[in-house]
């Protein structure tokens, strides 16, 4: 209780410093903004003096609040890391400003914007401190609101954006199942001409045009069954393609060497190099081998740092004579080449041809 | 094998061309192929009266996707082993519903022979006669069940 009358009394004195007709006690005694002020100087820095719009915000009287620390006002939301702020920036003798959940008499919780400055005395020492407080409890709440909104809203996107990948992934699988179904009804028919031809060059012919629906084919069962749909394996067709065209060769007689280095090129450049891929080897399966003597069909691929070859090499009778050099598995060969900017080299080894195509290797 | 009779083959396909294909290929490879079914009900229906050893199966069919359903239905209460051909390979439930694997659409005339021939040999001798020739996967059940999982460890 002496701790209170001492209260009252430096209030007292306070007062009695600024008469009534001090304009700047009466601006701090009337303003609506609510304002303490307490004594630095006196054990537990109590409040001397509090305005009516401090009483009217807490809801305390006068007598009630005098002598006190103003930590009446804390409770259970109040943020004791806010608390070590207010404390370490006045024991620095400095200004503060939080933000700090408070409670009126009543115990309804409020926001208090609070302001704490020190109040030096003309020997530069502490001897009031003035606070003034702010009730945020209304803009908290608006803020609260909006954040709540934009969480819902942020759900009600979510979900859109996964409604949509739903149905774009199950329209690209529906694509994909048209493609390959379409793919194999093309096969399909080529395969059912071919059984009815009679002529042996036209079933050729339809044999040819098989080979490179097959490969395309196979490019597209393949894209799918990795996990990067942009990234295309070279090695892994390979293989699928050669022992394909081997088996419906059907040349027994033949060895296929495959010697592959692993090499990926983008999904876009796949269908072509299929196709260059097709007619090479195809054309390597075809040539007839001398009697007696192995025939070997090697299918290479060398990876270097900017490129990489793709070699298809047979024992067969080398290079044709250049009459018969203008073949439409030629043409092809060479306008895919070009298309894929890749360096087309063809060797006579003799015995033997080599193809050697050169390709950069994307980035 | 030349002593043992054919293997007989369902084929379970919407498409008329490839099913036309798919029976030229099966008696290529010596099997007979023992009917057409192009809905789910025609499946089971047929393959409970001709009580095939294999059937061929797509998972789209006239009746939608129920290939699926009529391969589980084929494959438990008819017996035969379910071979899935199809451009769904992704959408196969994990259990393969019962079938012994599944053949990638778009597939090539060889790679189906290849495939046969080696489903052949497999049931003849309920044993792999080693792992499935490229663009033939076995489902878990019948890796296990043929001997054929060693591929997974190699």
């Amino acid at each position: 209780m002496t701790n209170v009358k001492a209260a009252q009394r430096a209030g007292r004195a306070l007062d009695a410093e600024h008469a009534t007709d001090d304009p700047f006690a009466a601006a701090i005694r009337g303003t609506r903004m609510p304002i303490v002020i307490t004594d630095a100087r006196q054990a537990d820095n109590p409040i001397i003096f509090a305005n009516d719009a401090f009483l009217g915000l807490t809801g305390y009287g006068r007598e009630e609040v005098i002598g006190r620390n103003c930590r009446f006002l804390q409770g259970p939301e109040t943020d004791p890391a806010t608390l070590a702020q207010v404390r370490d920036s006045l024991a620095a003798g400095q200004d503060v400003t939080v933000e700090l959940a408070n409670y009126r008499k009543d115990g309804r919780l409020f926001w208090n914007q609070l302001f704490v400055s020190p109040v030096r005395n003309d020997a530069g020492e502490i001897v009031y401190f003035f606070g003034s407080q702010f009730d945020v409890t209304a803009r908290r709440a608006a803020q609260d609101a909006e954040r709540e909104h934009l969480k819902s809203d942020i759900h009600v996107r979510a979900r859109e954006l996964e409604a949509a990948l739903e149905q774009k992934t199950s329209l690209l699988h529906e694509v994909d199942h048209r493609v390959k179904n379409n793919l194999q009804l093309i096969s399909s028919l080529l395969l059912l001409q071919t059984r009815r031809t009679p002529e042996e060059s036209t079933r050729k012919a339809l044999r040819s045009m098989l080979e490179r629906v097959g490969a395309i084919a196979t490019v597209h069962r393949r894209l799918f069954q990795g996990g990067d749909v942009q990234r295309f394996d070279v090695a892994d067709f390979l293989r699928d393609l050669a022992a394909d065209l081997a088996a419906s060769a059907r040349r027994d007689d033949l060895q296929l060497r495959l010697d592959l280095e692993p090499v990926a090129v983008p999904a876009s450049q796949a269908a072509p190099l299929a196709l260059l891929a097709n007619e090479l080897v195809s054309n390597a399966l075809k040539h007839p081998y001398p009697e007696g003597t192995p025939g070997v069909v090697t299918v290479a691929v060398r990876r270097y740092p900017e490129a990489f070859d793709l070699v298809v090499a047979d024992t067969g009778p080398g290079l044709p004579p250049p009459t018969e050099r203008n073949g439409f598995g030629l043409t092809i060969i060479q306008l895919l080449a070009q298309q894929l900017k890749a360096k087309l080299v063809f060797e006579d080894t003799q015995p033997g041809l080599r193809a050697v195509v050169t390709m950069p290797t994307p980035p | 094998m030349s002593s043992e009779p054919p293997l007989n083959i369902l084929i379970v396909e919407d498409e008329v061309l490839l099913a036309v294909e798919l029976q030229f290929i099966v008696r290529e490879v010596g099997c007979r192929d023992v009917g057409l079914a192009m809905s789910s009900d025609e499946a089971v229906e047929l393959a409970s009266q001709l009580t095939p050893d294999l059937a061929l199966v797509d998972v789209h069919l006239q009746d939608g996707p129920t290939g699926v359903d009529a391969a589980r239905r084929i494959a438990c209460d008819c017996g035969a082993v379910v071979l899935f051909m199809t451009a769904n390979v992704l959408r196969l439930p994990e259990d393969f519903a019962g079938a012994c694997g599944v053949v990638g659409k778009p597939y090539s005339e060889h790679g189906v022979k290849l495939a046969l021939s080696y489903l052949e040999t497999c049931l003849r001798q309920g044993q792999a006669p080693g792992p499935p020739p490229i663009g033939l996967h076995l489902s878990p059940a019948y890796q296990r069940r043929w001997g054929a999982d060693y591929a997974m460890t190699a």
